[in-house]
């Protein structure tokens, strides 16, 4: 366990640490103007612009497939999709900004690289079948974590995590309903399934994070009511859940050691941490390719949000006269 | 965080929505827009892109003083918070529990400030979890004449594949289209865990021979 | 959808089939160019907007189509991904690649201008089932028009370098807009009928409607128009990799029943 008074920054008391603690205990929400620990307003900060740059850098693997999506209707579904991703990425910055974090500050970290993202996003889409897969998997691993983090001790950032469940399910059925029908289409429909099962099973484990016992930020976290459950669980809940359906759906998961326990639980095999490590650090996967896409965006849109600011700033100075 | 740079992500406007003519208007969240039309239109689609709503309110994070009970006990100078006399709008927090809207808007005051507002929000709801004030004049609202609630709102009703029960069931899809003779009968492979086959497809029997199959067991057990 | 209200001469089916699928392409076209914003736009609240215009228009693509589908039992899908460019009816004034923002929120506003007056008039027309589809996609178009409106005057009065932008996309587009208004074969019949909107009368309201929001309330000058306007086989040179790339997964694999 993590020394609790490493926590207590110099010009805050172990009497209003115990005062903030007693809140969290009682099931109280904390509020943007309510006294919490520097350390508190840090990690969330972190935590959840981290977030809100992985819903954001999100959009890229998928969006890249609205232009080829096989049907009018696939199309409109994805774009509705990307287009919830941003809105949840909307959603979660809006959630740091009542910590006193600025939006610009925010992208700017992103794109300086002293902010993370799930490095989930850096895998390619290969197929159009990954559309599906991503949904099923990915979003069904998301909302396990966000199910959880709905519960969060922050008020502001439990209510962003209530709403982007509440449209995230529809993230995860789509995909569902995808890969159910292509599992049991044509051959190639089937093989286009299962091959988008054998590149995305490993990455979406890895993407709720490493082991309880390699992971620094859990304890204060959960302490705090943040992170109500370790990523083991977590991680462990969404086996249990998608390993039968995905058999169900007569795919193979590619885990020859993947089995029931005695308790009903499925256990995996040995995760590849190395490859995880890898995306992380850039060695792998298109870390590179994606910042320097938002780049683009950001870059292209300056002059127009330029544009926008003045326009307000002068209707707001002719007002004013 | 807080370093200055170049950039602007526009002002940022908090956003009340009203789900009904008898709902209050509640806290959703906030956008980045430039101006008031801006911030209406943008809140339509970031904060309607699914039902329900009747009227939007857009009001400039600026324009908005809002408080906790802890706040007000160690700050108390927030009750005296100056600004313009006006009509002000009270929102009040009333739960600890899991919600995606923060207050409800319950009524307006006649104030001299925010301060003011804030005080008579607390005495009229001294046990609310949190209080929020603005200035009526503060705020963009979405024109409430049929044509606009039409044209604004009543559309994401019909975006249902939006919502997830437009999918149903895992696999009912597949077992429709089966009972229509458009779908092959089984996978490639079938699932193993190591070399022990774990499951029997489930899609071996499609429901239409399963019923045949129920209908007829009681004529042989004859 | 229910059967058609009135019983059509072959000659006037033929029409209003050529109508139904060149206002279906241009909206999936059209839709395809605003998809290509998503995750690329200026600001977060913009990706999610212009999200929303290419869904309805999409949507709207698929009104007409069924439209069709009911006089003559094609399917959407086949016609949207099958199709090659000569095949398609599109206008070349929506085939333009996306552009800029200043592009992209200019063609996006005279065509929404364009649509929702169309809809408005055909809200009126005999043919039950088009006049259903119009009240229905007339409501946002109506929004859709006062965004991009909104964002035309913003751009245009913004910075020097955002009006620049903006006047560069009207003397761009602005050659391309009149062909949104060449008749399929046969639509003559149909307005006559009171099938379809009378087409010069809609164009008169269009442009009394966006001359001055362009002109005055904007300050842009419109350039020099009334060049000859080719049919709808007449397309750009962007519209057949658009088409690839837009076809490739369903081209890849045909006879495939369900996607």
């Amino acid at each position: 366990m993590t020394q609790p008074n490493s926590h207590i920054a110099p010009n805050e008391t172990a009497a209003q640490h115990a005062a903030f603690e007693a809140r969290i205990e009682r099931g109280e929400k904390i509020e943007a103007g309510d006294w919490m620990p520097a350390e508190y307003r840090r990690q969330l900060i972190r935590m959840i612009s981290q977030h809100a740059h992985s819903e954001v850098v999100g959009m890229l693997p998928e969006g890249e497939w609205i232009a080829s999506a096989p049907t009018l209707k696939r199309k409109t579904i994805l774009m509705a999709k990307v287009q919830d991703e941003a809105g949840h990425g909307q959603y979660l910055y809006h959630a740091a900004e009542t910590l006193g974090a600025t939006r610009e500050g925010m992208i700017d970290a992103l794109l300086t690289r002293r902010a993370k993202y799930s490095s989930i996003f850096n895998y390619p889409t290969t197929s159009w079948a990954d559309v599906g897969m991503i949904g099923w998997l990915v979003d069904g691993a998301a909302i396990k974590n966000q199910t959880m983090l709905a519960g969060a001790s922050y008020g502001p950032y439990s209510r962003a995590m209530v709403r982007i469940c509440s449209e995230e399910t529809f993230h995860h059925k789509q995909g569902k309903e995808m890969i159910v029908a292509y599992a049991v289409g044509t051959p190639a429909q089937r093989e286009m399934a299962q091959d988008a099962l054998n590149r995305w099973w490993w990455p979406a484990l890895m993407m709720l994070g490493p082991h309880d016992a390699d992971s620094p930020n859990t304890g204060i976290m959960s302490k705090w009511g943040v992170k109500l459950k370790t990523n083991d669980e977590v991680r462990q809940e969404f086996i249990n859940e998608h390993a039968p359906e995905l058999l169900e759906a007569g795919l193979t998961i590619p885990d020859p050691d993947l089995h029931q326990d005695e308790q009903g639980n499925w256990k995996h095999g040995p995760i590849d941490w190395t490859e995880f490590w890898a995306v992380i650090k850039g060695e792998r996967g298109l870390g590179a390719e994606r910042l320097a896409t938002r780049q683009a965006a950001h870059d292209d849109g300056a002059w127009v949000r330029e544009a926008l600011q003045a326009y307000t700033d002068r209707q707001r100075a002719v007002a004013a006269d | 965080m807080t370093q200055p740079h170049p950039d602007t992500q526009w002002p940022r406007w908090e956003i009340f929505k009203q789900d009904n003519e008898k709902r209050p208007y509640q806290g959703v969240g906030s956008v980045h827009a430039g101006d008031p039309d801006h911030a209406l239109l943008t809140a339509r689609n970031v904060f309607v892109r699914r039902p329900a709503a009747v009227s939007l309110w857009a009001v400039r994070e600026d324009d908005i003083l809002n408080a906790t009970p802890e706040e007000v006990g160690t700050h108390p100078e927030v009750l005296d918070t100056p600004g313009e006399a006006d009509t002000y709008h009270v929102g009040i927090k009333k739960t600890h529990k899991r919600s995606m809207t923060f207050v409800d808007l319950v009524e307006s005051v006649e104030a001299t400030g925010p301060g003011d507002a804030l005080r008579q929000a607390r005495e009229q709801h001294a046990d609310a979890l949190a209080w929020l004030v603005f200035p009526d004049s503060a705020i963009a609202r979405t024109d409430d004449d049929p044509g606009t609630v039409e044209s604004w709102f009543a559309p994401a009703k019909e975006k249902t594949y939006k919502q997830q029960q437009y999918y149903g069931v895992i696999g009912k899809h597949v077992g429709e289209l089966k009972r229509e003779g458009r779908m092959p009968r089984r996978a490639t492979e079938e699932p193993h865990a190591g070399d022990h086959k774990v499951y029997d497809h489930p899609h071996d029997a499609s429901p239409a021979e399963l019923k045949t199959h129920e209908v007829q067991k009681p004529e042989v057990q004859k | 959808m229910t059967a058609p209200a009135m019983t059509l001469s072959d000659v006037q089916q033929a029409a209003l089939i050529r109508k139904l699928t060149a206002l279906a392409d241009d909206e999936i076209i059209l839709a395809q160019r605003g998809g290509e914003w998503t995750g690329h736009a200026p600001i977060l609240e913009e990706d999610i907007a212009l999200a929303n215009i290419a869904q309805d228009e999409l949507g709207h693509a698929g009104l007409y189509l069924e439209l069709r589908r009911a006089l003559d039992g094609s399917d959407a899908d086949a016609l949207a991904f099958t199709r090659s460019a000569d095949e398609f009816t599109s206008a070349r004034f929506v085939e333009l690649p996306k552009g800029d923002w200043a592009f992209t929120m200019l063609r996006q506003y005279l065509y929404d201008a364009y649509e929702a007056l169309w809809l408005d008039a055909a809200r009126k027309s005999v043919y039950e089932p088009l006049a259903e589809v119009a009240n229905k996609a007339f409501r946002e178009e109506r929004f859709h028009l006062q965004h991009t409106a909104l964002w035309v005057e913003r751009l245009a009065l913004g910075t020097p370098e955002s009006m620049k932008r903006t006047q560069d996309a009207l003397n761009a587009l602005w050659p391309y807009v009149g062909q949104l208004w060449q008749p399929v074969e046969g639509e003559g019949g149909l307005i006559e009928a009171g099938l379809l909107p009378d087409l010069n009368a809609v164009k008169t309201r269009w442009e009394g409607l966006i001359v001055p929001h362009l002109t005055v309330q904007c300050g842009l000058i419109l350039p020099p128009g009334g060049a000859e306007q080719p049919g709808r086989d007449t397309h750009t040179e962007d519209l057949a990799p658009l088409l690839d790339e837009m076809q490739r997964v369903y081209r890849a694999h045909p006879d495939t029943p369900y996607w």
